[in-house]
């Protein structure tokens, strides 16, 4: 199991047991604060306070908005707070950030254009579908498996599933070099 | 108020984590998913293993409280389809675009425009879609314990199938897990 040791050095992530029981830890938090934490609910409640500025009475009459509460809610707050941890997280970090990951250039070349319309897609897809089933990575799968929901395990058997088919079709035999993840 | 402060405080926390884990670097999640690097899915199983035994004290307790969404064969499944399609095309699900974006990646930022575009499509086609493509199909709040009949023989069964598949990751995948 153990990594050469100057390959360790270069592996500035955290490691897989602590990382997960620090992030188990702030789950079962969130469940005695709050409930089942979600991230694509915080989509709806963002979407809901912009459209309502300019047609409040299309958003009272859409099911899917009387569902979720709008930016004023822990929904909203969950995501922000995303944001700035992952910000906290950046500006604390060894590594340059890339607006073109390197395997996707290894793949396609340099062009944002390219990869910014391609996660644009990605991103319209991920939310569509994930407002469909009720939840995404973390409000369906974690969450619900975490509940020891039949949803929660059956979403998450088929997003792994079907992630991995894509980046097979998407990326061919690019990124298999060995270069530290 | 104190709702929108304990929400801000768990997010920052969160991304703080995943980023930490590699989550947010599309880079590393393609890896996962070509089967080369297993830290990610191994993290994610490891992590509702543990969630799951925080959550089965947290309700012993009186404690906590849980929302069981229900499965619909064919909503849940073929919003899975479409989820997995997304996420190994961007490396990105939603949780991890707010994450991301906020570390500063641009191709984040486009992936949350497109998932606000996505919500607000979904919203527009909710009454139509629901009924067609959700409730024919919806079996119920189906869950492990209702199976296995107690609910700590649920989470022993959890325990064996994600630390199972844990295990599973770390010996195919290509590279040796950074445990």
């Amino acid at each position: 199991m153990a990594r050469g040791s100057g390959n360790r050095r270069r592996n500035p992530y955290w490691r897989i047991l602590p990382a997960s029981l620090a992030l188990a830890g702030v789950i079962v938090f969130i469940f005695a604060t709050h409930g089942p934490p979600a991230s694509s609910s915080g989509f709806v409640s963002l979407v809901e306070g912009i459209t309502e500025q300019f047609a409040p009475q299309y958003v009272e009459g859409k099911a899917h908005y009387q569902a979720i509460p709008g930016p004023g809610s822990w929904l909203f707050a969950f995501v922000v707070g995303m944001a700035v941890g992952g910000f906290i997280a950046g500006r604390t970090w060894p590594r340059r950030v890339a607006d073109v990951p390197r395997i996707w250039k290894q793949r396609f070349g340099p062009s944002r254009f390219w990869r910014y319309l391609a996660t644009f897609i990605g991103g319209f897809l991920i939310l569509f579908s994930a407002r469909l089933a009720g939840g995404c990575t973390l409000g369906l799968f974690i969450s619900g498996s975490t509940q020891l929901a039949i949803s929660g395990l059956y979403f998450g058997v088929v997003i792994f599933a079907m992630a991995m088919i894509t980046a097979r079709l998407v990326y061919g035999r690019a990124g298999r070099g060995k270069e530290e993840s | 108020m104190t709702e929108i402060w304990v929400g801000l405080f768990s997010g920052i926390v969160f991304g703080f984590i995943i980023q930490r884990i590699g989550a947010t670097d599309p880079h590393r999640m393609a890896r996962a998913h070509l089967m080369l690097n297993p830290d990610i899915p191994m993290f994610m199983l490891l992590t509702v293993l543990f969630s799951a035994w925080g959550l089965w004290g947290l309700v012993s307790y009186g404690a906590g409280k849980e929302v069981i969404l229900p499965t619909s064969l064919v909503a849940t499944g073929g919003a899975a389809v479409i989820f997995g399609i997304g996420w190994g095309l961007a490396g990105y699900c939603p949780g991890t675009t707010w994450a991301a974006a906020g570390e500063g990646r641009m191709d984040a930022v486009a992936a949350l425009l497109g998932g606000l575009l996505g919500t607000a499509t979904f919203a527009h086609l909710h009454e139509w879609l629901i009924p067609r493509l959700y409730d024919p199909t919806n079996v119920g709040q189906l869950t492990l314990g209702d199976w296995l009949g107690t609910r700590l023989a649920a989470v022993l069964g959890l325990t064996v199938l994600f630390g199972g598949g844990a295990l599973l990751i770390g010996r195919i995948w290509k590279e040796p897990p950074n445990l």
